[in-house]
């Protein structure tokens, strides 16, 4: 699937020029380093085990499938952010999205994970998707805030639901952001309707 | 195949909910405020919202236009079977068709010389993941089959007549359509 406007390149706060671009089977490589390098305490925030190269393969095979549409970014050669949206191609959640961004330690409070998550929800929002979540641990705080500014809200608590590296319970804060009104707006103007004939 | 008549008239015909009104609207509005033409728009609505047969006459020439019904049009574009059993035999002989090949089948109503190109519209737009964009795929592959009007000026058009945030599917219909419509006029040679 070829996704409009990409590549883009952008400069965050710091000046570090960026690229951000559709996932392809030729940087899964560099995506493998990219989570390697992922401190472990942050790694427990993701839900797969990113390091091994099993997951790479499966991934690149969603990505290849449609299931999973990923952009990431890029400075020079080296993975420094990815975004994923995933979805379910059939079924009663097929209109849902689920959005899932990592990004560089050295580039958080960058702008970097606000410019892929912007990217992605446009990138959902082409694709038909109509309701967008985001799982987020509660100290996510940074996060909370990014989504929040892209329209999502929290809609459920999950309490006491992930256990951190210190073997710490805590509660898993899920948000959404139900775009459905746009497409709304499209079967409106689709309708072939004239309220002065009807 | 580019159109070199003075005045080209063109019928969209379907059913209600399948975005006919808004074809012919792209195509004209593409044509006169972007391709610096002229256009009239004509739409005809059944009486209910959704199911009924609607249709829009759409004229394009480079000067003036006088008259804006299109009885007889060059170019015909339907979505529905029964669009295609009302309107085919109004087609100009030579005329081009263009219809969803899915839903429509293709018989000997057809004036002579007609050339027909069809498309599964239905289905494209489904792949893209919005049903509701097939008129968009239609409107593509008219642009991709006639010529008519630039690329450039539809992708405008259909960039500011849609809802804002639904650019993006709207302009990949669109294309998918365009690229169909090339295709089949370079394989029917």
């Amino acid at each position: 699937m070829k996704l409009e406007g990409f590549p883009q390149n952008l400069t965050l706060k710091d000046g570090t020029e960026i690229v951000v671009k559709p996932l392809e089977a030729k940087d899964a490589p560099a995506l493998l380093e990219f989570y390697r390098a992922i401190p472990e305490e942050d790694r427990l925030y993701l839900r797969d085990d990113v390091t091994k190269p099993e997951w790479l393969e499966r991934f690149v095979s969603h990505v290849e499938h449609n299931e999973v549409v990923s952009l990431i970014a890029l400075h020079g050669k080296t993975v420094v952010g990815e975004a994923s949206l995933y979805r379910a191609l059939h079924g009663w959640t097929a209109h849902v999205g689920e959005i899932r961004i990592t990004v560089q330690p050295r580039l958080r409070r960058s702008g970097l994970g606000t410019a892929l998550a912007r990217d992605l929800v446009k990138v959902a929002v082409g694709l038909g998707v109509e309701k967008m979540i985001v799982q987020m641990v509660e100290s996510q705080k940074s996060a909370r805030r990014l989504f929040e500014k892209l329209g999502f809200r929290q809609e459920a608590v999950l309490r006491a639901h992930v256990k951190d590296i210190h073997g710490i319970k805590r509660d898993l804060l899920i948000a959404s952001n139900d775009v459905s009104h746009l497409w709304e707006a499209m079967e409106a103007l689709v309708s072939d309707f004239s309220p002065t004939v009807g | 195949m580019g159109c070199r008549m003075v005045k080209t008239e063109i019928r969209v015909g379907g059913l209600g909910g399948q975005g006919v009104i808004l074809c012919g609207m792209i195509i004209g509005k593409a044509a006169s405020i972007f391709d610096g033409k002229h256009a009239t728009l004509i739409q005809a609505f059944g009486p209910e919202a959704r199911g009924s047969a609607c249709s829009a006459q759409v004229s394009v020439a480079d000067e003036a236009i006088g008259y804006p019904y299109v009885k007889h049009p060059d170019v015909l574009i339907v979505m529905s079977p029964d669009a295609y059993t009302q309107f085919a035999p109004q087609l100009k002989s030579g005329g081009v068709l263009l219809y969803e090949n899915e839903l429509i089948k293709v018989d000997d109503r057809l004036p002579a010389g007609v050339k027909a190109f069809g498309i599964p519209a239905t289905r494209l737009a489904e792949e893209l993941g919005r049903r509701l964009v097939l008129n968009i795929v239609m409107t593509g592959f008219f642009t991709g089959v006639t010529g008519l009007v630039s690329s450039e000026a539809v992708e405008k058009a259909v960039k500011s007549s849609v809802p804002r945030g639904t650019e993006d599917l709207n302009l990949r219909a669109f294309r998918k359509g365009y690229e169909y419509g090339r295709e089949a006029v370079t394989n029917a040679g």
